[in-house]
């Protein structure tokens, strides 16, 4: 007999299936459908993210611009180069992990603080080389990709809004697999202390190394269909550092354990910056309200939307069983400090 | 070959650059000494600075020098702030990560809030002796630049004094080296680490008004800063602060030098690869910094 809380988590993630599907048929207008569109693809990108920053706790601010490698790989490939697009695109995701393997190298000897900083570092130097290398990128005058279908302009949001769709479900099977996998159960033993995982046989540059190039691939197959859906690439816009911001705020705000968590502050953050770009238009406010809510997920709900919500659910169900449960070091050490009294 | 005198003159503007970088990489090294945090905002923070004396140069004909007795006790008060207020109530086991966002959501804050106040336009501030230089041995060199050269120097070296002749400085170092240590020996090392970071944000105040006098300034900026101040700490070993002054030095005469034969935009590469070089090679940097690689 599955507990209650099983039975309506299914039924939760059942009606979110049914909806992102329905989506297309009941967005009243195509502007609606293409915020919808934006929105799965910051789902993808969040979900992307989380392979590396949930499993292992290394964060990222630079995914941006794997995102933006991946989108002009495909770009140039179908633009310069006559490749189909999606073989372009295909092309572009295996570039770009292949790309993956010598900047996770070198950004992956190091930890936490110098780790943030190679990040930023990528999307400065990417924004760098790709606004002046002007021959070859285009630079600021930007590169128009070709579309792959001859359709009006709704129909190509709807096919687009599926293939999106189609690739959060691949990626969030990849991370789903990956979680219930002793490879996870590495990841993780990194997450919560790189030294003692180490010192217990973990390999652990490797697994890094290997998480990195799969979040890297998901990106970079995201930025390039976005290249194919949105036809029109910048370097300020695709490898901009708030577009990796972004992707942090989304996973911790719904929360980096979970499955869904991601897609949940993919929905709320991306609805929320559409909004904020259609109320305040040109002025930098939507900068402002980026800054004021990633400061209060970090200052106050670190753990995310969705464990609160769980949290919630299990005051009411008694019947959950207590045998396994993850605890993170963090939540260990204040219990720690509670039994002995102690301050920091 | 770029003559002589060419040369000459990239190496003096090259020092004086990369004293300027100097006084900037100090603030960052020393958040990061005392409570391991990367402070992102930092460069938002000189880009404020800048602001600051920009437009009290234009309402009240202020010289941006004199802008710093208001903007560096102001910034002090927003360091100490800035720490006791928001950076303590991070989780310890989590603090690096989290501050790095932490410091973000500000930097953001404030760029978006400047844009806001005095909106995109890029601004200067036309000063009498803007466009004076003088000529040292054949080169020029524009006299703003020695201004901003004079107040890194006389900023590091009052960090310097206070760091190694004063009781506050006994008290900052012994709490960057061993927290727990300090406070067993009475040391109240949570007003301390306030302290310290006042003086990293007044270092800001005084390099973002050097940078007024003779940069346009707009409110995006802060990323061009970000990018070059993170390399010279990594590269010199994060938390070290002669490590960063040394590192500050070198990328920036390598900087001014390869602009010659490369041109502004890619010789700006130059911190990026030493960047990489640094963690490939010596990922603990390459002066002192025996914490960068757990960090």
């Amino acid at each position: 007999m599955p507990s209650a809380s099983k039975v309506l988590k299914l039924a939760v993630v059942a009606l979110l299936a049914v909806a992102v599907l329905a989506f297309p048929s009941i967005a009243p207008n195509p502007y609606i459908l293409s915020a919808g569109v934006l929105v799965v693809y910051y789902a993808v990108l969040a979900t992307s993210w989380n392979f590396v920053g949930g499993f292992t706790g290394y964060i990222s601010l630079g995914h941006g611009a794997l995102a933006g490698l991946g989108a002009y790989a495909t770009g140039l490939l179908a633009a310069k180069a006559g490749v189909p697009s999606f073989l372009a695109l295909l092309l572009g995701g295996l570039f770009v992990g292949l790309l993956a393997v010598p900047i996770g190298l070198a950004a992956l000897r190091v930890r936490g603080a110098s780790f943030v900083i190679v990040s930023i570092a990528l999307v400065l130097i990417m924004l760098l080389v790709f606004q002046s290398w002007a021959s070859v990128t285009g630079g600021s005058r930007g590169l128009v990709v070709p579309r792959p279908f001859s359709v009006t302009r709704p129909e190509h949001h709807r096919i687009f809004y599926f293939l999106f769709a189609g690739l959060l479900a691949l990626a969030l099977l990849a991370w789903w697999l990956i979680d219930r996998s002793r490879f996870g159960l590495g990841l993780k033993s990194i997450r919560e202390d790189e030294d003692k995982a180490e010192a217990l046989g973990t390999a652990t540059y490797a697994y890094k190394l290997i998480v990195f190039v799969v979040s890297a691939v998901f990106t970079a197959l995201a930025g390039g269909l976005y290249a194919l859906w949105f036809g029109d690439l910048d370097p300020v816009f695709q490898f901009s550092i708030l577009t990796g911001s972004y992707l942090v705020l989304m996973a911790l705000l719904g929360g980096v354990r979970q499955l869904f968590g991601p897609v949940t502050g993919a929905i709320i953050v991306g609805t929320a910056l559409e909004y904020f770009k259609v109320e305040y238009g040109d002025t930098p406010l939507h900068l402002v309200a980026t800054g004021l809510l990633l400061a209060l997920v970090v200052l106050f709900m670190p753990d995310g939307v969705l464990p609160a919500i769980g949290d919630l659910i299990k005051r009411f169900d008694r019947s959950r069983s207590t045998s396994i449960r993850e605890v993170s070091a963090a939540e260990l050490r204040e219990q720690r400090l509670q039994n002995t009294g102690g301050s920091r | 070959m770029p003559s002589g005198a060419l040369l000459f003159q990239s190496v003096l503007l090259g020092i004086l650059l990369g004293g300027l970088y100097a006084l900037l990489a100090s603030g960052l090294t020393l958040y990061f000494g005392i409570m391991r945090v990367v402070m992102i905002a930092h460069s938002a923070f000189l880009i404020l600075a800048a602001y600051l004396a920009w437009w009290l140069h234009e309402r009240a004909g202020l010289d941006p020098l004199l802008t710093m007795l208001g903007t560096v006790p102001l910034f002090f008060a927003a360091g100490v702030g800035l720490q006791r207020l928001l950076l303590t109530r991070l989780r310890p086991a989590t603090l690096t990560m989290m501050s790095v966002l932490l410091t973000f959501a500000i930097a953001l804050l404030i760029e978006g809030l400047l844009g806001y106040a005095f909106t995109g336009t890029q601004r200067r501030i036309q000063l009498g002796y803007g466009s004076a230089s003088i000529e040292v041995l054949g080169a020029r060199v524009a006299v703003v630049k020695l201004i901003a050269f004079g107040l890194a120097v006389v900023a590091l070296g009052t960090l310097y004094v206070l760091m190694k002749r004063t009781r506050f400085g006994w008290a900052l170092r012994a709490t960057i080296q061993h927290r727990d240590a300090a406070r067993l020996l009475g040391i109240d090392t949570d007003r301390v680490a306030g302290f310290g970071f006042g003086i990293g944000l007044a270092t800001a105040a005084v390099g973002g008004t050097a940078l007024s006098l003779d940069t346009t300034i707009y409110p995006s900026l802060h990323w061009h800063w970000i990018g070059p101040l993170m390399a010279i700490i990594v590269v010199g070993g994060l938390g070290s602060v002669p490590g960063a002054a040394i590192a500050a030095l070198v990328l920036g005469m390598a900087q001014s030098l390869l602009q010659i034969p490369m041109g502004t935009t890619w010789a700006q590469t130059v911190f990026y690869v030493a960047l990489f070089a640094t963690l490939a090679i010596r990922p603990q940097g390459f002066f002192g910094g025996r914490l960068a690689q757990r960090f």
